[in-house]
Order: C-alpha cells, then sequence, then structure tokens
C-alpha cells in the first residue's frame, strides 16, 4: 500500500534516517517504535514531504510519490496527523474541521464531518470555540477528528495519545481499531507506549538511530526474546 | 476641500494601502517597499484611461485595480517567489522589493514619457481637476467615494476570510504553511492570491488618490513612508492593525501638519511625512507591538464598570 525504499532523509545537512525500508500493508495497522529521537517522526514527515530527502522512494500503491507536493498527496488519499501543532489555534474548532475536509464537496464534508463527530461527540458542543482555547486533550481529538475527515486510504497519526489520560487513550485506541475494520483503513500508528501500540498493530518497525531494527509482525516483536531489552535498553 | 474631509479621505486611501502591506506580510514574510508603485502606477494607468475615453475618472477605477492586482502577482512570481525558493532571508526579500520598486519607476517613467509623446501633451505630473469629481452637500466627492472604497473593501475582505472555503484556507495557510497543506490547501496559491488582492487594494487607492493631490512619477516612493508608519503602528502581523495604523497615521499626519502650518507657515507643508515616522517612533516608544497588542477589551470593560 504505502511503502518506503532505500529512504535517506533528514533536515538540510543534517542526516537522520538510514537507508530505510518501510511497508504498510493494506488494511493494516503498523506501529512505528523506538525511542526518543529515532526518528519516528522524520520518517512520517519524509513520506510526507516535509524533510530534505537525499536517497530512496516513497511509494503509494506501485506508484512513485517522492517528490510531489504535500497537497497533492492529500489528495491521493494520505491522511497525517503531525505529532505536534497538528490544529489551527486561531482557527475555531468549526474552521480547522472544514479546512480538513478542504478537499472534499459538500455532500461528503457532510457525511465525513457526521462520522468524525460520532467518534468525537466531545467536539459537537465547542464547534464555535477558537481551537487554542481547547485543553490538550480536546485538541488531540480535533486532530484526529481532522485526520479522519480527509477521505483517507491510508492513515498516519504520530502519537495521537501522547496528550491523553489512560482511559482516554484505550478509547482512542479502539476508536482506531474499529476504523480500520469500519472504513478499511491503512494506519501508520507512531506511539511512546510501545505494548499498547503492538498490542493493537499487526506489524511493527522498529527505528534506532535512524536505522531500521527491527521490521515484522508485532506479534513477533512482542515475544522476540530479547523483546525486553529492545523497550528497555533499545539495543539490538 | 475641507481640512477634516481631505484628512479622511487620505487616512482612507492610506489604510487600504496599509492593509494591503499587512496582507502580504502576514502570507509571504517580505516588507514590500513597492506598494506605493503598485498605487502610483495604476494610478497612471487610471489617468490614461480617463483620457482615453474622455468619461468620468470613476470609470477608470475598475482597470487600476486590476492592473494593481497584476503587479502585485507578477511582483510575486518573478521577483519573490525564486527568491523564497533559494532560502532567501526576509532582508534579501526586503532588499529585492526596494530595487523592484526602482525598476517600477523607471517602468512608470517610461510609460507616462512615451505617452506623453502620443497624446501630445505633458502627462508625468497630473491631477483630476476638482469639476471631473461630484459633489454632495458642498463636500468633493472623493470623500464619499474613498469612503464607500474602504469599506467596500473591508467587506469585502472580511467576508472572504471568515465566510468562504477560500478564505479560511488563506488564514489556516497564514498561521500554519505546512498545516494547511497537510490539509490538502495548496499554500502557493494562497500567497499568490494575497499578492494580487494587495496589488488590488493599492490600484484602488491609486485611481483614487489623483483627486485628491497631484501625481507624479516618484510620488510612490514619498507614500511608502506612510503606509510602513501605518503598518508598523499597527503592529505589522494584524489587519485589524493596520486598519488601526492607518486612521491614526493618516489622519495626525494631516491634522498635525495642517495645525504646524498655521503657527510656522506653509513651508512646514514639505514635512508631512516627518510627522507620520514620529507617531512610528512615539508609538512604538509607548507600546512596542504595535497597536494591535493593546488589550482594548479590557479598558472597555474597566471604563465601564
Ligand atoms: N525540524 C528539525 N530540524 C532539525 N532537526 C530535527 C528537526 N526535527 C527533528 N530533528 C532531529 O531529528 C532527530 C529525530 O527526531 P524525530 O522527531 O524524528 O524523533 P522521534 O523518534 O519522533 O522522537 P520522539 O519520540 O521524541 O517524538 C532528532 O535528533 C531531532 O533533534
Ligand atoms: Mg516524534
Amino acid at each position: 500500500m504505502l511503502e518506503t525504499q532505500g529512504l535517506s532523509s533528514g533536515y538540510k545537512e543534517l542526516h537522520i534516517l538510514f537507508d530505510v525500508n518501510f511497508k504498510a500493508e493494506k488494511r493494516k495497522i503498523t506501529a512505528v517504535v523506538g525511542p526518543n529521537g529515532s526518528g519516528k517522526s522524520t520518517l512520517l514527515k519524509s513520506i510526507f514531504g516535509f524533510t530534505t530527502i537525499y536517497d530512496g522512494k516513497v511509494i503509494l500503491e506501485g506508484e512513485e510519490i517522492t517528490h510531489l507536493p504535500p497537497h497533492e498527496k492529500t489528495k491521493l488519499g494520505i491522511a497525517y496527523l503531525p505529532q505536534t501543532d497538528n490544529i489551527f489555534t486561531e482557527l475555531t474548532v468549526r474552521e480547522n474541521l472544514i479546512i480538513a475536509g478542504y478537499i472534499l464537496d459538500e455532500q461528503e464534508y457532510n457525511d465525513r464531518l457526521e462520522l468524525a463527530l460520532n467518534v468525537f461527540p466531545e467536539l459537537r458542543d465547542k464547534m464555535d470555540r477558537k481551537a487554542g482555547m481547547l485543553s490538550g486533550g480536546e485538541r488531540q481529538f480535533l486532530g484526529i477528528a481532522s485526520a479522519l475527515i480527509r477521505r483517507a486510504r491510508v492513515l498516519m497519526l504520530d502519537e495521537p495519545t501522547a496528550m491523553l489520560s489512560p482511559k482516554f487513550a484505550s478509547q482512542v485506541f479502539e476508536r482506531i481499531l474499529s476504523l480500520r475494520d469500519e472504513l478499511g483503513l491503512t494506519i501508520v500508528l507512531v506511539e511512546q507506549n510501545v505494548i499498547k501500540a503492538l498490542e493493537v498493530s499487526d506489524n511493527a518497525l522498529m527505528l534506532i538511530g535512524g536505522k531500521v531494527a527491527f521490521s515484522g509482525t508485532a506479534r513477533e516483536l512482542l515475544e522476540h526474546e530479547k523483546f525486553e531489552r529492545f523497550v528497555v535498553g533499545y539495543t539490538l | 476641500m475641507g481640512v477634516l474631509e481631505g484628512a479622511v479621505t487620505y487616512a482612507n486611501l492610506l489604510t487600504l494601502l496599509a492593509i494591503g502591506l499587512t496582507l502580504t506580510y502576514i502570507t509571504t514574510s517580505v516588507p514590500n517597499f513597492a506598494q506605493g508603485s503598485f498605487a502610483i502606477f495604476s494610478s497612471y494607468i487610471a489617468y490614461i484611461v480617463y483620457k482615453l475615453f474622455n468619461f468620468s475618472p470613476y470609470f477608470a477605477a475598475p482597470f487600476a485595480i486590476l492592473f494593481g492586482g497584476f503587479i502585485g502577482v507578477v511582483t510575486y512570481l518573478v521577483v519573490l517567489k525564486p527568491l523564497i525558493k533559494r532560502e532567501a532571508s526576509i532582508l534579501i526579500l526586503m532588499i529585492a522589493t526596494l530595487a523592484w520598486d526602482l525598476i517600477l519607476l523607471g517602468m512608470i517613467g517610461i510609460f507616462s514619457e512615451s505617452l506623453s509623446k502620443y497624446f501630445g501633451a505633458y502627462i508625468s505630473r497630473f491631477i483630476f481637476p476638482y469639476y471631473l469629481d461630484f459633489k454632495i452637500a458642498g463636500i468633493q466627492g472623493i470623500f464619499f467615494s474613498s469612503t464607500l472604497a474602504i469599506a467596500l473593501s473591508l467587506g469585502f475582505l472580511m467576508f472572504l476570510l471568515y465566510k468562504t472555503k477560500f478564505g479560511i484556507a488563506m488564514r489556516a495557510s497564514m498561521e500554519n504553511p505546512s498545516l494547511a497543506e497537510i490539509m490538502g490547501i495548496n499554500v502557493e496559491t494562497t500567497r499568490l492570491f494575497s499578492w494580487f488582492l494587495s496589488g488590488a487594494f493599492a490600484g484602488l487607492a491609486g485611481a483614487l488618490l489623483p483627486f485628491k493631490q497631484e501625481i507624479v512619477q516618484a510620488t510612490g516612493q514619498i507614500i511608502i513612508v506612510s503606509i510602513f508608519a501605518a503598518s508598523i503602528v499597527g503592529g505589522l502581523s494584524s489587519i485589524y492593525g493596520a486598519i488601526l495604523g492607518g486612521y491614526l497615521v493618516g489622519l495626525s499626519e494631516s491634522l498635525i501638519t495642517f495645525w504646524l502650518s498655521k503657527i510656522f507657515g506653509t513651508s512646514v507643508l514639505v514635512y508631512s511625512k516627518a510627522v507620520s515616522l514620529a507617531i512610528l517612533v512615539v508609538t512604538l516608544l509607548i507600546i512596542p507591538g504595535g497597536l494591535v497588542t493593546i488589550k482594548w477589551r479590557r479598558y472597555l470593560w474597566r471604563s465601564r464598570r
């Protein structure tokens, strides 16, 4: 579905990722895990086109999309929730959602809006509030809702539960799972909570120092004899 | 024209120009030194259209607006975009607009001189004489038309930015361009459109300015001082600030210069730009962030109690 081949990228002269082969299979959840600063967010940014790409390719369903401008990638059906700054604080919640559905026609937008608001009913009575006035968790709801509104085939979520209490975090996980099943979504999930992420995921990629340290099924990684060491010490 | 009507007329037009300057500053972070010349080039276009059709100069305004928008677009595409692509700093971009301003001055010169030959009359320096304007209750029409112009422009801008999907996308792109791209917005298009709008506002101001004062080729270089003073006094990054700044600088420039001329004689009229710069300095000394950073609501609330 979505893959990178030999991807090396970074920020101008600062090399971060080295020869990363990543694959998100259709209708599956792929977890990207690794310690802080290992390049998880950079991988998603590179797929979307916000970094300097030195080498390698980004491929969506057989088509190379490495150097397409980001807004074109959105139109091809990749929805991306960045880790930080993922809502427009100066716009109202309603305006944020309108912009989230920018590429949709009116009919489709209304359908998708209804779907997103069913997943996050908490947003319904805050529609005319400035998004900058929302709480951290509510912002994250809005961010995920925005990603859901886009008619996406691939959903890339960078730490969607980071700002949420454990109870809400599990709820969000459940909602994400049901989305995959209902809408047949392909999901790429970056998570700090490795065990939680691997439990809901089908496949997993582990990055350490910008290189792939493990690639396979989530179960394999969970059951890997050295898994404890990965998670605690992040070495292989 | 009465002093007060003159001052309001000038402030209306200055605000129109300051809004344009602020708009492109917000969208592309370029302080555009050519904004004055956008207006003055359009003044010449309006004058030529008037000469050709021999109709009311007001009839020429739509042409000036389109022409202003056209220069705005050309400025962004030809001068700025290639530099932005090469990651030029704001300083470089600013100097580029200064250079472009000089090029525009040269083009205005060539344009007006060669048309002088064509018409067999000297048109490098002109004014729309008062008898071309209408009059209501003894007041020159430009007072009303410039007020209408700013009201319509602001109404249009607010409608666009707050009520249309494209306008909301423009505001989204201003706040966070990469997130806007993630949402599927072509941020380049919103930037280009902001240059069109800014140029069109300048074109409208340029079409009306000759009713108020004589236009010479370098009028743009003189007026840019006040435009910048107005935008910076307002805070440079807010449309509301530009409106506040435009009226503060526009009104005081005219009125203070007028009062000074009563005391010291008409020779001080030449120094009217010093007044706008003095206001700029004083405002920034008292309110470093510009007028827009004052918490007006808090003061209103306090005074009501
Ligand atoms: N915009 C940037 N410019 C320069 N360097 C950056 C930028 N963003 C990230 N980096 C650097 O790239 C490296 C990888 O960062 P990245 O954000 O991809 O890590 P991560 O795995 O997502 O970490 P975390 O779990 O903390 O979110 C870090 O060393 C970071 O300092
Ligand atoms: Mg990260």
